[in-house]
C-alpha cells in the first residue's frame, strides 16, 4: 500500500535523522545576536543602528572615532591639513590599501564614493534617499591632485566637517563594484573594512569574513555573523545557551541578573546620549517659562533613575552629555523642589487666568530607544510627579515612527525624546534639536524653541575652527538653554551588552560604534 | 459542474481586487508614509517631498490603486521596498513563502491526524472521561493565545533549539528550493535535516494548537451525528467491529466537514501565522509583512496582501472542490 510505503519511508529518515550527528559549531566564528537587521549595506542610504552596526565593520573611513574616544584619528587618510581660510582640505591617503575585491584605494575611489553621498543626480546612486546628505552639502568640490592626494573644497568653514567624514555614510566603497553590482550593492558591498562580506540572507544572517588584507591587521575572528532574534528574552536564553555570543539591547534588569552568571560577561560604557523631555513652547500652558520651570522642578532624577533605568544612567544637566566635548561643567542643576513648582504653577494660574490642575497630555514611544529602554515607565514616572504639583497628565503611547512624526510637527504638549550622538560634536545635539533652523515638519527642533542669541553663537560655533574661541560659545548657549527650558534633560544612560566570557577584548564605545577588530575569543590561539 | 467552477473562480478573483484595493487605500489613509521610518532621526524635508512626488504618493489615492493595479496585471512585479533599499519585494517573497508553508504544513501534520483522533475518541466515548478530557483540551487549544504559548513551550522543552530555520553558525548551507526540510534531504546533508527537524517543532507545535482544537471539535460533532445515524446501527448489526465501523463507515460520511475547516485553517495558517514567525524569529512572510506594516512600507504590505489574498482565495477553492469529490450530492445540486 503506498500510502503505508510513504509513511514508513517518512518515519526511518526522521529516524535517521534524529540519530545522526548533529552540525558542529566552527572554533572561531563569532555569532551575534541583536533585535533586528540590517536595511541596506550601502553606507550611503544606512539609517538604523542595526544597519551601521554592519557597516563599521565593512567599510573604512578617510578618519574614524578612536577606540573608546570621540577623538579623530587617521583611518585611510593619513594626514590633512586645512587652509587658512578653512575652505580647503586636503588629504594624504594611505599607500597601498585595497578593497576587498582587490582594487586599490585612490584618490578617485574617494572621490567616487563621496560624490555618491553627496550629488543630486550622481549616476551611481540607485536609491536617493541618503538621510544623511544633508550633512555634507556643505562641499563644494572634490579634486584629486595627486593618485592619492584628494583636496576637498567647501562653502563655507566648518568646525564639524571633520567629525562628519567620520561618520559611517562616508564610508569609501569600491567603484568598481558599485559599478558592476549596480542596485545590488546594497546587498553585495565591497570597502576595506577590517571584515569582507560573505552572505546575507535577509532576516536569518549576515555573515563576514575576516579581510586577511587589513591595513590595521587581520581581525581575530575568522567570521561574524549576525543574527536578528526580535525577542530580547529569546537573545537572554540563546545567550545563556551559548546558541549565540553577544546579545544587546537587553532591559536593565535582566542585565543585572545576567551579570550573576559566571559564564558571562556585561560589557558596559558611558553613552553619548540624552534622553529628554521636550516642551511644546509655542502653544500654552507650556509658552510660559514658570510652566516649564514647574516642570523641571518637579522631576526628581535620581528616583527616575532607579525607577526606570536600574540604576545604569546618569542625571542630565544639559542638553549635551556629560562625557562630550563642550558641555558645560558649570551649570548647576534645578533641585527637586515639588514646593517651588506649585508654587510657579499658581503664579502663572493667576497670570494667565487658568485653572489648577492643569491637564497635560505626554506623548511617548512605544517601543524602547537607546536611551530610553523603557519608554513607558519613564512616561508613568513623569504622570505620577507632575501629578504631585497639579498637573494631571494623560499618556499617550504611539509607535516610534508616529511620535517622532507628532513631535517634529509640533502636535504635542510634552513628549519623551531623546538623541545618541552622530558625530560627537556638541553642533550635533544643540543645533540640530534646538536651533530655530531646524522647526519644521520634520525638524528635530520639537520644543519650536526660538532665542536669537542662541541661534547666532551656533552658527558661530559652526565656523569657528579653534577648538578655545569655541568652547565659550557653546557655554554661553547651554546657559541661556538652560535659564529658557525648552527641554528637561532626564538622563544619559549607560550602554551594556552581554558576551559569553569567552570573549575579550570587546570594547563598546560611546557612539554605540560597535566595531570587533579587537574582540577575539579567549580560548582560541 | 464547469459552470460551478467558472462562478467559482469569478468570485476569486473579485475577492482579491476588493481585497488588495482595501489593504492599498486603508495603507495610504493612515498617517505616516514610509519614508519616516527610513529617515528615521534625519528627516529631510525636501529630499523627502522630492521621493513622495517621484512614487506618486501625492496623487489622488484612486489614481495611485489604477496605477498599482496596472503594474501588477501587466509585469506581475511587486516593484521594489522602499525600507529596504533596493530590494525586490518579489524575490524576497518568494524566498520567504517556502518558510511559512513548510511550518503550515509541519504544523497542519500534526493538526490534522491528532485533532481528528481527539475528536473521534471524543465522540466514541461520549460524556465520558476521554470526551471531557479532549474536549478540554480543545478548549485550552483555541484560548491560548500563540505568544503564551510559545513561552510556555520554550520553558517546557529547554532542549529544543529556539527560533530560527536552521542554527546561526551553519554558514555552508546553499538552499535549492527553500523548504529546508526537503533541500537538506536532496543535498544528503542528513545532520542538518535532523537540526532543522528539532527547529521546526516548537514553531509547528504552537501553530497547530488552533487549528487542532478546531479540528478535533468539529470531527466530534460530525461523528456524533454520523454515529447516531442507521447505516451505522445497521453495521453494528451485521457484526462489524467496533473499529470498522468507525474508521469505515463513520468517519468517510463525517469527513466533509472535517476537510472543509482543514483547508479553512490552512488558509488562515499561511496567512495568519504571523505571530508564532515573531515569537519563534521565523523568517516567514507573515513576519515579513509585520515588520513592513510597522513602518509603512507601502510596496511589501500590497504585495504581502495580494499573495496572503491569493492563498486564502485558492484555498477556499480547493475545498470547494474536495467538498464537490467528498460529498455527491454538492455535485448534482
Amino acid at each position: 500500500m503506498p500510502a503505508r510505503r510513504l509513511a514508513l519511508i517518512t518515519i526511518s529518515l526522521l529516524l535517521l535523522g534524529c540519530t545522526s550527528r548533529a552540525p558542529s559549531k566552527p572554533g572561531n566564528t563569532l555569532i551575534y545576536g541583536r533585535g533586528e537587521d540590517a536595511k541596506t549595506l550601502d553606507p550611503i542610504n544606512a539609517e538604523t543602528g542595526e544597519t551601521v552596526k554592519v557597516l563599521l565593520n565593512l567599510y573604512d573611513t578617510l578618519v574614524a572615532f578612536a577606540d573608546e574616544t570621540m577623538e579623530i584619528e587617521p583611518s585611510l587618510a593619513t594626514a590633512w591639513e586645512t587652509s587658512d581660510d578653512g575652505l580647503t582640505w586636503t588629504f594624504q591617503l594611505r599607500d597601498v590599501v585595497q578593497f576587498h575585491d582587490g582594487t586599490n584605494v585612490d584618490a578617485d575611489a574617494v572621490i567616487f564614493s563621496i560624490n555618491r553621498l553627496r550629488q543630486d543626480d550622481n549616476a551611481y546612486v540607485t536609491d536617493s534617499a541618503r538621510p544623511y546628505k544633508p550633512s555634507f552639502n556643505i562641499i563644494d568640490e572634490l579634486v584629486a591632485t595627486g593618485p592619492l592626494t584628494v583636496v576637498f573644497k567647501l562653502r563655507e568653514p566648518s568646525a564639524v566637517f571633520l567629525n562628519n567624514l567620520a561618520m559611517f555614510p562616508a564610508g569609501i566603497v569600491s567603484p568598481t563594484a558599485v559599478k558592476k553590482h549596480g542596485k545590488g550593492f546594497s546587498t553585495n558591498p565591497v570597502g576595506t573594512g577590517p571584515f569582507r562580506f560573505e552572505r546575507w540572507i535577509r532576516d536569518q544572517q549576515l555573515v563576514l569574513a575576516a579581510n586577511d588584507n587589513h591595513w590595521r591587521g587581520r581581525p581575530h575572528f575568522d567570521r561574524v555573523v549576525f543574527v536578528p532574534v526580535s525577542e530580547s528574552a529569546t537573545r537572554i536564553q540563546q545567550l545563556v545557551r551559548g546558541e549565540i555570543h553577544i546579545a544587546d539591547n537587553l532591559p536593565p534588569a535582566e542585565l543585572d541578573e545576567l551579570a550573576k552568571n559566571p559564564g558571562l560577561t556585561v560589557a558596559e560604557q558611558i553613552s553619548m546620549n540624552v534622553a529628554y523631555l521636550s516642551m511644546q513652547t509655542e502653544k500654552p500652558p507650556l509658552d510660559d517659562i514658570r510652566v516649564r520651570r514647574a516642570i523641571a522642578l518637579a522631576l526628581d532624577k535620581q528616583a527616575l533613575i532607579r525607577v526606570a533605568y536600574a540604576g545604569h544612567a546618569a542625571a542630565a544637566i544639559n542638553l549635551l552629555p556629560k562625557a562630550m566635548w563642550g558641555h558645560h561643567d558649570g551649570i548647576e542643576d534645578r533641585p527637586f523642589d515639588p514646593d517651588a513648582s506649585r508654587t510657579l504653577l499658581q503664579a502663572a494660574a493667576n497670570d494667565k487666568g487658568f485653572k489648577l490642575p492643569l491637564t497635560l497630555s505626554l506623548a511617548v514611544m512605544s517601543e524602547p530607544r537607546p536611551y530610553m529602554e523603557q519608554p513607558l515607565l519613564v512616561a508613568a514616572f513623569v504622570k505620577d510627579s507632575l501629578a504631585a504639583v497639579g498637573i494631571n497628565v494623560t499618556i499617550a503611547p504611539k509607535p516610534s515612527e508616529m511620535h517622532f512624526t507628532k513631535l517634529m510637527r509640533g502636535d504635542f504638549q510634552i513628549g519623551l525624546t531623546g538623541w545618541t550622538t552622530d558625530n560627537g560634536d556638541p553642533d550635533n545635539f544643540l543645533y540640530s534639536l534646538l536651533d530655530p533652523d531646524n522647526i519644521s515638519d520634520s525638524g528635530n527642533n520639537t520644543s519650536r524653541y526660538r532665542n536669537e542669541r542662541v541661534h547666532e553663537l551656533l552658527l558661530a560655533g559652526q565656523r569657528e575652527l579653534d577648538p578655545n574661541k569655541r568652547l565659550p560659545l557653546y557655554h554661553e548657549a547651554q546657559e541661556l538653554i538652560f535659564a529658557d527650558v525648552p527641554i528637561v534633560p532626564l538622563v544619559s544612560t549607560r550602554q551594556r551588552a552581554a558576551h559569553t566570557s569567552r570573549i575579550k577584548d570587546y570594547r563598546l564605545h560611546p557612539a554605540m560604534l560597535i566595531r570587533l577588530r579587537q574582540a577575539r575569543f579567549g580560548d582560541v590561539p | 459542474m464547469s459552470g460551478f467552477l467558472l462562478r467559482r473562480l469569478f468570485h476569486a478573483v473579485v475577492t482579491m481586487v476588493v481585497a488588495v484595493s482595501l489593504i492599498f487605500i486603508a495603507m495610504r489613509l493612515l498617517p505616516g508614509n514610509p519614508l519616516v521610518a527610513k529617515f528615521g532621526q534625519h528627516p529631510d524635508a525636501e529630499q523627502m517631498q522630492r521621493i513622495i512626488h517621484e512614487q506618486g504618493w501625492d496623487q489622488p489615492i484612486l489614481s495611485q490603486l489604477g496605477r498599482f493595479l496596472h503594474q501588477l496585471a501587466t509585469t506581475g512585479d511587486f516593484g521594489e521596498s522602499i525600507s529596504r533599499s533596493n530590494e525586490n519585494v518579489s524575490g524576497e517573497l518568494a524566498r520567504r513563502i517556502p518558510a511559512t508553508i513548510e511550518l503550515t504544513v509541519v504544523a497542519m501534520m500534526l493538526a490534522i491526524p491528532l485533532g481528528v483522533a481527539a475528536g473521534i475518541t471524543a465522540a466514541v466515548w461520549r460524556n465520558r472521561w476521554p470526551d471531557r478530557l479532549c474536549m478540554a483540551g480543545a478548549m485550552l487549544g483555541v484560548s491560548v493565545p500563540v505568544f503564551f504559548l510559545g513561552i510556555c513551550l520554550r520553558a517546557v522543552f529547554t532542549g529544543m533549539p529556539i527560533g530560527f530555520r536552521l542554527p546561526a553558525f551553519i554558514i555552508d548551507f546553499e538552499p535549492i528550493t527553500e523548504f529546508y526540510l526537503l533541500d537538506t534531504l536532496l543535498q544528503q546533508r542528513f545532520d542538518l535535516f535532523a537540526t532543522a527537524c528539532r527547529h521546526i517543532c516548537l514553531p509547528a507545535l504552537a501553530l497547530s494548537s488552533i487549528p487542532m482544537s478546531i479540528i478535533a471539535r468539529i470531527t466530534r460533532s460530525s461523528m456524533l451525528e454520523v454515529l447516531g445515524a442507521d447505516f451505522v446501527r445497521t453495521g453494528r448489526a451485521k457484526g462489524a467491529s467496533s473499529w470498522r465501523v468507525v474508521m469505515r463507515h463513520a468517519l468517510p460520511n463525517a469527513a466533509a466537514p472535517i476537510v472543509n475547516i482543514a483547508g479553512f485553517q490552512i488558509g488562515l495558517l499561511l496567512s495568519g501565522a504571523v505571530l508564532t514567525e515573531t515569537v519563534f524569529d521565523w523568517p516567514g512572510m507573515g513576519k515579513y509583512v509585520v515588520d513592513a506594516v510597522r513602518e509603512n512600507d507601502y510596496v511589501i504590505v500590497q504585495a504581502g496582501a495580494f499573495v496572503i489574498a491569493a492563498i486564502f482565495v485558492s484555498a477556499n477553492l480547493t475545498v470547494d472542490l474536495l467538498y464537490l469529490w467528498l460529498d455527491p450530492r454538492v455535485r448534482t445540486s
